[in-house]
């Protein structure tokens, strides 16, 4: 079960566990979560899993432990005169982060181990090479379990939400349990806070009508991108990202197009399947996404694209830090001296810095990776040092940036510039993805497109048909989403027939247009690989 | 209190509605930026200090999440 798009998922396992989930008394429905999670979790990553029970009873106990602090200091508080309570606070707060540290060294340092100890030793090595020292240090290749990444942030996100008070810390271990390993979240996220959905898996509620049918439309439309539009591109990428000596600038950009359009169809399609799946259960997890591809700057963009990965980073790592003493006296001496737009720009830009680094990095160990988090950077903050400037010239030339073509055109160019993003992101590596780049703006040709070598790379003119007709189906849907309307709601309330020939139509759809079978090899899920 | 927030929103962000807005985070109508802005000039007005585990969505969701914690935090001296 390597996938969420996988029959074995799909038609045996998900409906097995939802049939044992409803038939069994309220009081067991949440053992049962927890076992088919943690089933899940065995038959992919085998005996990895004492990694994630581990984590689990560590992030009990931690909670716990702060508790404890925290209620300790609420006496001594008690029993202080007013003049004295800062000075408790002070200490009983120190007391409390070497707490919060400690967890981090246990949690992070478990996947920095993991996953970039391969990486850092090899730049290592080849830094001693340069220097001309005889030494090297021994590459280690460690077996990941699947989803750390994403459990380990969830993880993170319990034990701050403890430290701040904002979430009181669990005694029951099995509902922390079910929070850390909850099957559809487990493997791509989306990364869920402790109050978003541990209370609601832990509660066993009895599945509903409408939460069954809503579930299974939203796991079809999932379905329906990954398949027909993701998987089928995915030839073509191979292709092109691993030969890409062998095409002009044109195929580049096809390149970085096809490649944006894949990952977009490929992570909202999973996460159509993981939220519908949760929704089987009763179980409402938080958006992952919510039609970037109508963002108007970068900024917007990230605030719809991957929305969990976005608010932890600002959450827990960009205001910790630019409200850190150091950049807040920074900020403040800034402000006084070149204003009140500006001034904030140098401690945000900063903590902008460590936050893109890790976001890069967080998605692998790579420096394309690293270089992919500095371009979103880039872009960020000089669209934020110009921004007086733009608002300043657009009244002058009466031109109003939230209407009409310049809306548009801001869309239009927030795209392209996520696409250019991506090329690197996918690059096979930091040095192929800057000759890409420079191949597209460089050699930029037309030729492929009549010459037959568009046709030559797995997709002939019936795939692009299907593919671009699919693209333009979801994108009609992001429309009419963006403009308010619930679709399944409303599709709730047209009569049987049209509701079930729209169902059986994206069904019969997913199984003639499907890329499956013989001539397509199965595609990995990629975030899952993050 | 309220209205010297606002002012202080409407310099930093004009194109939102401060009176009924409930999700000035949530909705990301205030950047990651504009919130250093906002924090840098609550504590200059309102003479506090607004500690990093006060940043969090739900104290700067609202003018009135706002005004309660500069308010709570006064009253901490």
């Amino acid at each position: 079960m390597t996938s969420y798009v996988s029959i074995l998922y799909l038609l045996i396992f998900l409906p097995a566990v939802l049939l044992v989930y409803n038939v069994l008394p309220k009081k067991y429905r949440p053992v049962i979560l927890l076992l088919a999670s943690y089933a899940f979790f065995w038959s992919i990553s085998r005996k990895l899993l004492v990694f994630l029970l581990v984590s689990t009873v560590s992030i009990h106990h931690i909670g716990l432990w702060l508790t404890a602090v925290q209620n300790e200091r609420n006496d001594v508080l008690a029993q202080t005169e007013r003049s004295g309570k800062k000075a408790v606070k002070a200490r009983y707060i120190r007391k409390q982060r070497w707490i919060v540290f400690f967890a981090a060294c246990v949690h992070v340092g478990t996947l920095l181990v993991l996953k970039y100890s391969g990486f850092f030793g090899r730049n290592i090595n080849a830094l001693l090479t340069t220097a001309g020292v005889g030494l090297s240090v021994p590459i280690l290749k460690l077996a990941m379990p699947i989803g750390i990444s994403f459990y380990t942030m969830q993880a993170m996100s319990y034990v701050f939400d403890v430290y701040r008070e904002t979430t009181k810390a669990d005694k029951n271990l099995g509902r922390l349990a079910l929070y850390m390993a909850f099957f559809p979240t487990i493997m791509e996220g989306p990364i869920c806070r402790y109050s978003d959905d541990a209370e609601q898996l832990w509660e066993g509620r009895r599945s509903t009508l409408e939460n069954l049918t809503f579930g299974a439309e939203r796991i079809l439309y999932g379905v329906f991108k990954k398949i027909i539009i993701a998987d089928r591109l995915n030839i073509m990428i191979k292709i092109l990202y691993s030969g890409y000596a062998d095409y002009d600038g044109g195929m580049m950009a096809v390149a970085a197009i096809a490649y944006t359009c894949q990952l977009y169809m490929e992570f909202s399609g999973t996460m159509d399947v993981v939220i519908g799946s949760a929704e089987l259960f009763g179980v409402v997890l938080p958006e992952n996404f919510r039609h970037p591809f109508f963002s108007k700057s970068i900024s917007e963009f990230w605030t719809r694209w991957h929305i969990t990965l976005g608010t932890w980073f600002r959450d827990y790592v960009f205001y910790p830090l630019s409200m850190s003493k150091p950049l807040k006296k920074l900020t403040s001496k800034a402000r006084k001296k070149i204003g009140n737009h500006f001034g904030p720009l140098i401690a945000g830009t900063m903590a902008l810095f460590v936050v893109w680094l890790f976001n890069g990095l967080w998605h692998g160990a790579g420096w394309h990776y690293i270089f992919f988090g500095m371009y979103h950077l880039v872009l960020i903050v000089a669209a934020n040092f110009v921004e007086p400037f733009t608002r300043e010239f657009l009244e002058k030339i009466h031109i109003r940036r939230e209407e009409g073509p310049y809306r548009i055109f801001r869309m239009i160019r927030t795209a392209l510039l996520v696409c250019i993003g991506e090329l690197f992101f996918r690059a096979e590596g930091l040095r192929a993805g800057l000759c890409m780049f420079k191949k597209m703006v460089t050699q930029f040709t037309l030729r492929s497109f009549t010459d037959g070598t568009i046709f030559s790379l797995g997709m002939d003119k019936l795939d692009f048909i299907v593919a671009a007709l699919a693209v333009i189906f979801v994108f009609a849907v992001s429309v009419v989403s963006e403009r308010g309307t619930d679709v399944r709601k409303v599709l709730s309330t047209k009569r049987r027939i049209i509701r079930w020939a729209v169902c059986y139509g994206l069904i019969l759809c997913c199984i003639i247009f499907g890329a499956y079978g013989m001539n397509y090899t199965p595609v990995d899920p990629i975030y899952a690989g993050f | 209190m309220k209205e010297q927030i606002i002012e202080i929103l409407e310099d930093i962000q004009p194109e939102a509605d401060y009176e009924t807005c409930k999700t000035l985070i949530d909705d990301h109508i205030l950047s990651s930026l504009d919130v250093l802005s906002l924090v840098a000039e609550l504590e200059d007005e309102f003479d506090v200090t607004i500690p990093t585990v006060e940043v969090i969505p739900s104290n700067f969701n609202s003018v009135d999440a706002i005004a309660a914690m500069v308010e709570r935090l006064q009253e901490e001296g």
